[in-house]
């Protein structure tokens, strides 16, 4: 409960910090318009619009960072039009218009029901240390003897109550305009679905070529070296058998050393590609073997997942696996948990732990290749991890068999 | 013979130390990257250098690129190229500067050892030595003109481009040296190369022909 709230101020102070945004633009948009209509804003619209879809871009971000995926509605490679021709355009700017006005509204009061709360509850404390005649509650009533001094210390913890209660939906209320508006109309939905796929497949074909030089690379400069040492210290082996058979004893050991390496190498770039445990034991007996193996202990629960097709168990797999491994190596976390359920056409894992958080995403990490993979499939990956703390990633992959 | 060897696994490098020195050569330096190894070539001024294509910091083709330098620097010397796989083209570069003192093999060659140390005193006294991997390749690529001769006569052209000499290529077909002669005749006769016996000559010249 408490923590809720927390999250929720959280919440409320970025949303509080581009509805503070989307003010600023919204005051600009009303000088341009002035402008306008004595005929020398017009040049000015371009340049607004950006900043507009700029603003849009940045709540789409915040949104996501809480786990509220807004697929933003603008290809990447799509330039800028005219809100006239672009429906897009036109909501960001009807949400710019709610979230700058309404939006600013509900953060300014989420953020000070708490901070009247805090500043009532302990004016017991720190009352008579200001001028006589200017001591007051929060709300301005002016008070001066104890029993009005508690009465206003306890107002404080009602408005700590409130604020507990409240701050939750308010922020719920504040993101609503964003997940209605930013998000790309019903109607253009499926072409910019088509879009999206096209540019996940064109994502899988490059995490694919990149997957391959991975493994060729392997090969080459672990296995194949290896084995090479097999030939070059067996012919060493031979002409020493040929010349004097005592002196062929470190020979054939560096032969066993170095057919031994070979076949850890082969081992490790097969396990890579993929873990034998997913074909022996399935996702479950997979993923409960790498809780087991972890080093932060782990509570793993796994509902009824039916069949899944091998690559989403593959990708599930190597995700938990990352999580894990990114838990142990930065988190400092001691403990870990990680559910894993099917609902109906969709795969959901979340894994959290208790550490510092701070994590980010940097290109080329592992997990970037595990984005990549996930986009593939059609899914999406949500990594929150607020400084100070839990960090959280969602999974979700379509798996209709 | 005195050796430096460039290859940048350590057990690899360790085997061919290991082999070469218990044949009598004298391993006078074995190094890991380009750098030493060139270091190695201007210290010891060695006969024959055996040097790995791939070795950092790109593992690419800095082990050509090195060899190249070497062979500029040092005339005399004989530099055997050694490759996990055949690409024509570091063939190519090679024997841009000419076709004497170089080789180019694939590692697994050391193996058959026999043949692996006649290659490697061919590099070291001026001759050539091309992995058959790498004919097979050429072959597979210019077919047209290579269609006119007899199977027999193909047999000899790859050998013959592999570096190896008349009475090598005698033994190997199990035919005379005048046979080996008068299909050496009718190759040059029907793919319009001036007969010449040195041996490099006839490398270059085959080589240049199949790349076109």
């Amino acid at each position: 409960m408490t923590r809720d709230a927390f999250e929720a101020l959280d919440r409320l102070a970025g949303g509080l910090g581009t509805a503070l945004l989307a003010f600023a633009t919204l005051t600009g948009w009303v000088v341009v318009g002035a402008a306008c209509l004595i005929g020398i804003g017009l040049p000015m619209v371009q340049p607004m619009l950006s900043v507009t879809r700029s603003v849009a871009e940045r709540e789409r971000v915040r949104l996501g960072r809480w786990g509220e995926h807004v697929v933003s509605p603008y290809p990447a490679a799509r330039p800028a039009k005219g809100w006239r021709t672009d429906p897009a355009t036109l909501r960001d700017l009807i949400w710019l218009a709610v979230h700058g006005s309404f939006g600013l509204l509900l953060g300014l009061l989420g953020i000070a029901l708490p901070v009247m709360g805090l500043r009532d509850a302990s004016f017991p404390l720190w009352w008579h240390l200001l001028p006589d005649g200017e001591t007051g509650s929060s709300l301005g009533i002016p008070v001066h003897t104890w029993p009005g001094v508690m009465a206003v210390s306890l107002s404080g913890f009602v408005w700590l109550a409130i604020s507990m209660m409240c701050s939750r939906p308010i922020a719920r209320l504040q993101s609503l305009p964003g997940r209605r508006l930013l998000t790309p109309h019903p109607s253009v939905d499926l072409s910019e679905r088509v879009a999206r796929l096209t540019a996940t497949r064109a994502g899988a074909l490059a995490a694919h070529a990149a997957e391959l030089r991975r493994i060729e690379r392997a090969l080459h400069d672990g296995a194949q070296n290896r084995l090479l040492a097999v030939v070059v210290m067996a012919t060493a082996a031979k002409r020493a058998l040929e010349r004097d058979p005592a002196t062929i004893g470190p020979a054939l050991d560096r032969v066993q050393i170095a057919a031994e390496q070979a076949l850890a190498e082969l081992r490790g770039v097969v396990r890579s590609i993929l873990p034998p445990i997913l074909e022996n034991k399935g996702l479950a007996g997979a993923l409960s073997a790498l809780a087991t193996g972890s080093p932060i202990p782990c509570d793993l629960s796994v509902g009824q997942l039916g069949h899944l097709p091998l690559s989403v168990e593959a990708t599930a797999y190597f995700t938990v696996a990352e999580a894990l491994t990114n838990a142990a190596k930065h988190s400092g976390a001691t403990r870990l948990r990680a559910e894993v359920a099917r609902h109906g056409e969709v795969l959901q894992i979340e894994v959290e732990d208790d550490g510092v958080g701070g994590a980010w995403e940097r290109d080329g990490s592992g997990l970037a290749g595990i984005r990549r993979r996930v986009e593939a499939h059609d899914g999406s990956l949500t990594l929150t991890s607020p400084r100070g703390g839990p960090t959280r990633m969602k999974l979700e992959l379509p798996c209709a068999s | 013979m005195r050796i430096v060897i460039a290859e940048d696994d350590a057990l690899l490098r360790e085997g061919l130390v290991m082999l070469l020195g218990g044949e009598g050569f004298e391993v006078v330096a074995a190094v890991s990257n380009p750098q030493e190894f060139l270091a190695a070539v201007a210290r010891h001024s060695p006969d024959v250098a055996v040097v790995d294509v791939r070795m950092p910091p790109t593992h690419t083709d800095e082990g050509i690129k090195a060899a190249v330098e070497a062979r500029r620097s040092h005339p005399g010397m004989g530099v055997l190229v050694l490759s996990a796989y055949v690409e024509q083209a570091f063939a190519t570069e090679l024997l841009a500067d000419g076709a004497r003192s170089v080789g180019y093999l694939l590692k697994e060659r050391v193996g058959q050892f026999k043949e692996f140390l006649d290659a490697l005193k061919r590099v070291a006294s001026g001759g050539v030595a091309i992995d058959p991997e790498v004919i097979a390749q050429l072959f597979i690529r210019r077919r047209g003109p290579l269609d006119r001769l007899t199977p027999r006569e193909r047999e000899v052209l790859a050998l013959m481009a592999e570096g190896l000499g008349n009475v090598v290529i005698a033994e190997r077909l199990q035919i005379t040296e005048g046979a080996v002669h008068k299909h050496i005749s009718s190759i040059f006769g029907k793919l319009d190369l001036a007969p010449t016996d040195r041996v490099s000559r006839r490398v270059t010249a085959v080589l240049r022909y199949l790349e076109g």
